[in-house]
């Protein structure tokens, strides 16, 4: 779980180009959008294609995603539940 | 005293319908032209619903009058077909007999022909006669060729301001007019299917893979359409002079940003509203004025939320009769402000409200519903059209019924 | 259209030093191939970190000179935003069309899809500065940045307090190889401080972006008035020449009066003989500095605005210059873009 968290939070920055953010600076649990990094809803849709791309995990529902992004914690339980599953 | 603007021609092609009389005709019916496509290649083609023109591009070439002519692309074909028709209904044979404008309208340009060779196009390998399609990646192509085709000459132009290009075209239009740089201006945009706006759409969740549900509940996106319509604008001194018939008069427009999102609207629906009450402060008229709104109604999560909000911000408890007609031609981008106008015209004509197709339950967040069934013999005097589109671009028109 | 408007504040960024600094101090930027590549800026002085991280080059582009544009006219929320494209994000579109590809149809990033609309740039400048107001964007090759200004014009006569312009393009590898497949650059590669002596067939690429603050009145700060414009489509070879006449009477010149013309000659054997309409007029070309673009017109605005408010020719950008003019109380601009859409402008000293 923890290496899935650090593989996620790799390839968020990567994917969203979060320049000057490292992957520690990225807490777990905090807010991904919003206060947190500042994400929007186009970086949603972004982290839904990660999610596809790197997982072959395809979430249909924007408001089912929401849920899914809320932080890299709660992405990556989604993604142990799919791969266990 | 700037001049009254008024609209003397129309002409169009949807889904439903190859011209004017025929869009009519199935939206009496409650005809969708929505089902699957038959000539976009593409992974979702049983998947997605499309409302697409049943011909295919080659007998567009026929019904367009260039049959057997080369480099003209889908998007061109569309819009020559609407504008022929525009320009008969409008008793004009030549379109030189008067400096006459053309404002056009495009998204993507010829995107449905050149995507199928783009890989051709840039290997230095193949060569053929794709070669043709080059010089119409840009959206000046369709405007230009279609210009040409019918000798307009005088001042062209093309806008993309996404889903209200066409609407700010006929505003343009108008505009031009009334500031008197010319008496005459055809108006309207032209889209045709590609796998491009398609993949882009669905990429942004933004489809149904159900047909379209404006105003509805359990909505969840747009379905794509493809067509082209054109308006004849002409100036009331034109007219007198021409002797003219009048179908109705373009009153009052306006065009706002919402200054909120890259593609989503603000949830209060405030670029709606403005874009709304300008128009009608424009045209001199109050809500109460108003008794059909053709609604953008795109069926997607957020602008449904957006313009219902605006419109009870609006109108309150006397929000007019509203519908979506995208549940019969789709989602048409650069031509659905032009469509509906076209519409809204045919409401003031003959005196009609459209049904908005496939609305079962209220949404949560308003108290107001669109109207679901066809009303003959109401009395439509003025309509709002709304256009509202990505980059936060809105756009209403308020057409109103000519009383000479 | 009738009605002057006045130049509160420019900016451009092109293949030439024109954003930062005294642009008249920097040398000619001499290119080695036949695609000219704007001089870019440091973005973040402009854009927020959290916004540039997705922006593609164009977005970029535009977005910088339309802030840097406000910032020198001292307004920071505009009456109305209207621009001209031709092709708008190019590097997005190719992408979005790649992607389509590669992940077929599946699982595709909207990024490049969103910005590839040409309204992006627009609607990013409303949203930045949080106007609110009238925008709109043309996309119509050699007339895009032409109704843009019209459109200014219009809102401007209408009542608008003051209009944000602009026009904007840029030229990729790709792209550039697809329209050497038309023939529209020179087979040879020529640098373009040498343009003007390799008469041939086509021409250079270039791109840049140009915006103008413009209003319906003038002040101590304005760099010059338009004074008027006339777009011509497809004329016939005479027809330049009869229309420049009476274009020019409508403001009460006739050829002597214009001190300059900037004109969009290109050395492009194939169109240039409409520039012979200008003989005996003084004439310096300008797009061995910016290549060739559907908004060239746009950078050649912002050039002779520039030499308007200094009454001046900036020498190192213009070898072929024999001497300054007297004075540059009017100066027409005549471009066309290969032979389709042809523009005067008339600029004049306040």
């Amino acid at each position: 779980m923890e290496d899935l968290k650090q593989k996620l939070k790799v390839q968020i920055i990567e994917a969203l180009n979060l320049q000057d953010t490292r992957p520690e600076d990225i807490d777990d649990n905090a807010p991904l959008f919003g206060e947190g990094l500042g994400l929007d809803s186009i970086d949603s849709l972004e982290l839904m294609v990660l999610l596809e791309r790197h997982y072959h995990i395809k979430v249909e529902d924007p408001r089912e995603g929401r849920k899914i992004l809320q932080s890299v914690a709660s992405m990556a339980e989604f993604i142990q539940s799919k791969q266990t599953a | 005293m700037a001049e009254r603007v008024f609209i003397t021609g129309m002409g169009m092609i949807t889904a439903i319908g190859d011209n004017v009389a025929g869009n009519l005709h199935n939206l009496r019916l409650l005809r969708t032209g929505l089902g699957y496509t038959r000539h976009l290649d593409t992974i979702y083609k049983e998947t997605l619903p499309v409302a697409e023109v049943v011909h295919t591009t080659e007998q567009l070439h026929e019904l367009a009058g260039v049959a057997g002519m080369e480099g003209y692309t889908r998007t061109t074909l569309l819009g020559l077909v609407a504008m022929r028709e525009a320009l008969q209904q409008a008793g004009i044979s030549d379109v030189q007999d008067e400096p006459t404008g053309f404002i056009n309208a495009s998204t993507v340009g010829g995107m449905c022909d050149t995507e199928n060779v783009y890989f051709d196009i840039i290997n230095p390998e193949k060569s053929g006669d794709f070669l043709k399609f080059i010089d119409t990646l840009d959206c000046a192509d369709c405007t230009q060729r279609i210009a040409d085709t019918v000798g307009l000459n005088e001042h062209i132009a093309t806008i993309s301001t996404a889903c209200s290009s066409s609407a700010n075209a006929l505003m343009f239009g108008a505009r031009l007019i009334r500031a008197g740089v010319l008496r005459r201006v055809i108006c309207g945009g032209t889209e045709a299917l590609t796998r491009f706006t398609l993949n882009g759409f669905n990429s942004l969740k933004n489809i149904d893979k159900r047909p379209c549900m404006p105003f509805d509940q359990d909505r969840n996106g747009l379905n794509l359409g493809e067509g082209a319509a054109y308006l004849v604008l002409e100036s009331e001194t034109l007219v007198q002079e021409r002797q003219s018939a009048v179908l109705a008069e373009l009153r009052g427009y306006a065009n706002s940003n919402e200054a909120f999102h890259p593609t989503a609207p603000s949830p209060e629906g405030d670029g709606a509203y403005a874009a709304m009450k300008n128009a009608l402060d424009m045209g001199g008229l109050t809500p109460a004025d108003v008794q059909y709104v053709n609604v953008h109604g795109t069926a997607t999560l957020t602008n449904d939320v957006a313009e219902g909000m605006a419109l009870q911000r609006l109108f309150g408890q006397q929000t007019p009769k509203f519908s979506s007609t995208k549940p019969f031609t789709g989602h048409t981008l650069a031509a659905a402000g032009a469509i509906e106008a076209i519409y809204s015209v045919l409401a003031i004509q003959h005196q009609l409200v459209f049904p908005n197709l496939h609305f079962k339950d209220k949404m949560e967040e308003l108290y107001i519903v669109p109207e679901t069934r066809l009303l003959e013999g109401y009395p439509v005097q003025n309509v709002i059209s709304n256009s509202f589109g990505f980059g936060g671009n809105n756009a209403s028109l308020l057409i109103s019924k000519y009383e000479g | 259209m009738k009605g002057k408007c006045y130049i509160q504040g420019m900016a451009a960024i092109s293949p030439q030093h024109t954003f930062e600094g005294d642009s008249s101090a920097q040398p000619m930027v001499a290119g080695s191939s036949n695609m000219l590549s704007c001089v870019e800026p440091d973005y973040r002085t402009f854009i927020p970190a959290n916004s540039l991280r997705r922006m593609s080059r164009m977005l970029k582009i535009g977005l910088t000179t339309a802030l840097k544009c406000m910032q020198d006219s001292g307004i920071a929320v505009p009456g109305a935003i209207v621009t001209g494209t031709g092709k708008g994000s190019l590097q997005d579109t190719e992408r979005f069309i790649k992607e389509i590809r590669d992940y077929e149809e599946r699982a595709l990033n909207p990024t490049p899809f969103i910005q590839s609309t040409y309204n992006a740039v627009n609607g990013l400048i409303a949203l930045q500065q949080k106007c609110t107001q009238y925008n709109n964007t043309f996309v119509h090759r050699g007339f895009s940045f032409e109704n843009a200004l019209l459109d200014s014009m219009l809102l401007l006569h209408e009542g608008a307090e003051n209009v944000l312009a602009g026009a904007f393009e840029e030229i990729t590898g790709e792209h550039f190889y697809i329209k050497s497949r038309i023939g529209q650059w020179k087979s040879e590669t020529v640098p373009n401080n040498a343009l003007h002596e390799h008469f041939s067939p086509g021409t250079i690429s270039g791109e840049g972006a140009a915006f103008f603050l413009l209003d319906a009145k003038p002040s101590d700060k304005s760099y010059a008035a338009i004074a008027g414009m006339k777009t011509l489509y497809k004329p016939s070879p005479e027809k330049p020449g009869t229309a420049l006449q009476q274009f020019l009477q409508q403001h009460g010149l006739s050829m002597p009066d214009v001190d300059l013309v900037l004109t969009g000659s290109n050395a492009d054997s194939n169109y240039d003989f409409y520039y012979d309409v200008l003989d005996g007029m003084l004439q310096l070309p300008f797009k061995h500095l910016c290549g060739e673009y559907d908004t060239a017109s746009a950078f050649a605005l912002w050039l002779g605005a520039k030499m308007v408010k200094e009454q001046q020719v900036p020498a190192q950008w213009f070898p072929m210059l024999q001497q300054q003019p007297a004075q540059l109380k009017n100066v027409l601009i005549y471009n066309h873009f290969f032979g389709e859409q042809h523009t005067f402008m008339l600029l004049q000293s306040i």
